[in-house]
């Protein structure tokens, strides 16, 4: 009989600092990306962040019944209009009353990329004193699986189903975390599932950089049910995300952009595509639209990262 | 005066210093996962992407799952590195 | 002129319009957090605080918001978290922030928000009308309205006492007349600060209520479900019941330190004696009162029932002041859409059983801008004594569109035109 060949613990597990707050058995899909990143941010930083959530897949789950919670966790739930705006009051009602906290006002990409994108928008501009977190499952799955700003180029969705006169969303998607960095922020980053240490370390920098104000995650969580994949591939679907440059991965200090992790050799889109039915349907001239899509965004990021030496944000004394 | 009986606030508050709730997510199964202990190297990768965090460390020689709340969704076998855990039918375990 | 102004020693008498009264007002309950965003005619207010903050005499965290929806969530949040807070809207911004409002008074936070009444919705005015406050009616607030720019800034303090209070955590709106009102200077005299903490101190002494702390375990926005959400419905009507009284107390805790009371829930203008009563609220009553006084020298015997508080509706008070009268004629600065007569007159007509024979009319008048003139009041007391000596009367008038009073004048124009 051979040796059992010992491994070392991944480093990763050392981010985990703190208790799980969620109860075990919690309504969420198995498989769901949404579920891993839930109860990973808190283990990250610390059992007294103060959460919002709003209706969506969270809210089950983050939002108690009656007198009865899911979590231990103190949080508050309310509506996806005005998410940032809430998380402002709590954030400047704490600092004006001196209690220390971290505010994470918690999002899918409905409310963040859409319904609550004004006063997100608002709360970076006056650079308020909390972490967002939106978590881009591509859709507004609690509902049932409809489109939303993040929905890329052909995906099949039930506003945008399949049907003798559609073939899926025939509009590009909107690059929210881009948008966000154009708002001069202390921090914003993209991370996903595959690359858990490098979501741990970004929760990390976004904490520390809420001291100086505004920080936004944008975290790429598949949704298996919504996607239409199986449950076992969510990692997988996250890494060949990355691999294909279809979610790259980067952050933005003060505006300035620069890659977490450069793909040397970015596999084409359909490489990543067709472990999701949502795609299954696009032939090689509309996944090409997909592709270019990608390809076009990659390279603003690509330019604006490139810049790094050359557009600095003066630092004043208060950051 | 005013019933506390399903509530213990004035507003819409829940209190976590109560017990949590918790569903009974074991049930949902339809396969289970089926740790080689030979295998598995302890890297702990199962672990880290267990979205329920269920994968218990037995010393420091392997995991297990916490059967009581395990899903089955498969993503500890297929990122194991080692191909160390297998997703076995629950049929197979009913007795 | 506002004849209740009563030097306190040491307090400062100031001519200011309505919208610096509120600022004032606010500023000297001492908020934690104040949302600011502007819309006519309520942008002085914000711009006041704005200033009172840039020059260091406001300790407040101050919000310049990107729109009024996140002006009401920011404090809405704020609140709950522990806060003292205060925003001011109008119309379309108050509207705008409906989902918020709905949510704080689910919350039961005691946030107080000053609302500079102005027409809406549906049609683009920019000009006075208590519409706004009607579009807003069933969120679960406490409404009350002032008629004078002293009174603006003595309920604006007594919101807070009313809003914090332990038994009490409902949110509380102060309404007043957008352009009479907020643009109007009058005498205010405006309270010393240490009285005003003294007023407010009340508030420290009482249990805390529940707050959002980081690593508190307690979390706000539970889902409610089935028998929870009723227990919770049923717990803020009965806070809403309790206000009533709770208002008359506060009104006498004002004039214990301040010298000077508004009446509590409503204010009866010459009525023990009256035969004829107009009922009304805001800016419109010092006009009405004026007239009233003309015509007892001429030995009409009316008198004027002010509203007050709006909400929770103080049907009791009003009915116990108004059972006997020969006729009331209740003035409504708004429409009450599906129904003939205003929204008050609509609301107090739910009463009219418990009044013992009395007749009720309806006036609606001083919609966008008409100014609800002497001759108007004129008027509506010439009708409503008409009432009383039995003659027939319309049941509902427009007073400044006699065209509305006109027979027919509910015809479609097709008809006008030979049929459709």
């Amino acid at each position: 009989m051979t040796e059992k060949k010992q491994g070392k613990l991944t480093k990763v597990l050392d981010y985990l600092k703190h208790e799980d707050p969620f109860s075990k058995g919690v309504a969420f899909c198995p498989g769901c990306g949404l579920e891993l990143l839930l109860r990973f941010i808190p283990q990250v930083l610390g059992n007294d962040i103060v959460i919002t959530g709003t209706p969506s897949c969270s809210a089950p789950v983050l939002l108690g019944q009656n007198n009865q919670s899911w979590h231990t966790l103190s949080y508050f739930g309310t509506l996806m209009t005005g998410a940032a705006a809430n998380a402002t009051g709590l954030a400047r009602y704490y600092r004006k009353a001196g209690i220390k906290n971290t505010v994470v006002c918690f999002n899918g990409d409905g409310t963040a990329a859409d319904i609550g994108f004004g006063n997100l928008s608002g709360a970076a501009e006056r650079n308020e004193p909390f972490i967002y977190i939106c978590y881009d499952n591509e859709g507004y799955m609690n509902t049932g699986i409809q489109k939303s700003g993040t929905t890329p180029y052909g995906a099949s969705t039930t506003t945008t189903p399949l049907g003798s006169a559609s073939k899926g969303k025939n509009l590009r998607r909107m690059n929210l975390a881009l948008k966000m960095a154009m708002h001069k922020i202390p921090y914003a980053a993209t991370a996903t599932l595959s690359d858990m240490g490098d979501l741990a370390k970004k929760l990390l920098k976004a904490k520390e950089a809420k001291e100086r104000g505004f920080a936004f995650l944008h975290v790429f969580a598949p949704c298996t049910t919504g996607w239409g994949y199986a449950p076992e591939n969510t990692i997988e679907v996250c890494r060949r995300a990355v691999k294909t440059n279809y979610f790259p991965l980067w952050e933005a200090v003060n505006g300035k952009i620069r890659m977490t992790k450069t793909v040397k050799k970015p596999k084409p889109v359909s490489t990543y595509t067709k472990l999701i039915k949502k795609f299954a349907h696009l032939n090689e001239a509309d996944l090409q639209i997909l592709q270019d899509d990608i390809d076009y965004e990659y390279c603003m990021l690509g330019g604006l990262s490139a810049l790094e030496g050359e557009c600095q944000l003066p630092v004043s004394s208060e950051d | 005066m005013s019933s506390n009986k399903f509530l213990k606030h004035e507003g819409p508050w829940s209190d976590a210093n109560d017990p949590l709730m918790c569903s009974d997510t074991g049930s949902w199964r339809t396969k289970r996962p089926v740790v080689d202990k030979e295998k598995c190297i302890f890297c702990g990768f199962c672990a880290l992407y267990c979205p329920i965090q269920v994968m218990e460390m037995v010393e420091t020689s392997h995991f297990l799952p916490d059967l009581g709340f395990c899903k089955g969704c498969g993503i500890c076998a297929k990122e194991c590195p080692k191909d160390a855990i297998s997703m076995k039918p629950e049929g197979d375990f009913q007795k | 002129m506002n004849t209740k102004a009563k030097a306190k020693t040491g307090s400062q008498i100031k001519v200011i319009t309505g919208n610096a009264a509120a600022a004032i007002g606010a500023k000297l309950a001492r908020p934690d957090v104040v949302a600011a965003y502007p819309i006519t005619p309520q942008t002085e207010i914000i711009e006041q605080i704005s200033k009172f903050h840039a020059n260091g005499e406001m300790d407040c965290e101050l919000i310049t918001v990107e729109g009024e929806n996140s002006a009401m969530n920011a404090v809405m949040a704020a609140s709950l978290a522990g806060g003292r807070v205060f925003t001011a809207s109008s119309s379309w911004g108050l509207v705008f922030m409906y989902d918020a409002i709905l949510a704080t008074a689910g919350a039961r936070a005691p946030v107080v928000m000053v609302n500079v009444n102005r027409e809406t919705p549906g049609i683009i005015a920019v000009s006075c009308g208590q519409q706004d406050m009607i579009s807003t009616r069933d969120a679960g607030w406490i409404f009350l309205i002032a008629e004078t720019c002293q009174e603006v800034l003595d309920i604006v303090v007594q919101a807070y006492r009313l809003a914090e209070d332990y038994d009490i955590q409902v949110p509380v709106m102060v309404h007043y007349d957008g352009f009479y009102l907020s643009y109007l200077s009058e005498v205010v005299d405006v309270p010393l600060q240490e009285d005003v903490d003294k007023f407010l101190s009340v508030l420290k002494d009482q249990p805390e209520r529940t707050k959002l702390v980081p690593g508190g375990r307690l979390g706000c926005g539970t889902h409610g479900i089935l028998g929870g959400y009723l227990e919770l419905r049923h717990k803020h009507m009965s806070a809403m019941e309790r206000s009533k009284a709770k208002f008359e107390e506060i009104d006498k805790e004002f004039e214990a330190i301040f010298g000077r009371s508004h009446g509590g829930q409503i204010e009866k203008y010459r009525m023990d004696d009256a035969d004829v009563v107009l009922v009304g609220s805001g800016s419109m009553c010092g006009t009405i009162k004026a007239v009233i006084d003309e015509k007892r020298d001429s030995g009409v015997k009316v008198g004027l029932l002010k509203i007050r508080m709006y909400r929770p509706f103080p049907s009791e008070v009003m009915v116990e002041v108004l059972k006997g009268k020969k006729a009331i004629g209740v003035v409504d600065r708004s429409l009450c859409f599906g129904f003939k007569g205003g929204p008050m007159y609509t609301e107090l007509k739910a009463f009219e059983t418990q009044l013992g024979g009395s007749k009720m009319i309806s006036f609606i008048d001083g919609i966008a801008n008409t100014d609800i003139t002497q001759a108007n009041v004129e008027q509506m007391i010439d009708t409503t004594c008409d009432l009383a000596a039995g003659k027939d009367v319309r049941e509902v008038t427009w007073v400044s569109y006699p065209e509305a009073n006109e027979p027919d004048s509910e015809k479609p124009d097709s008809e006008k035109r030979g049929g459709l």
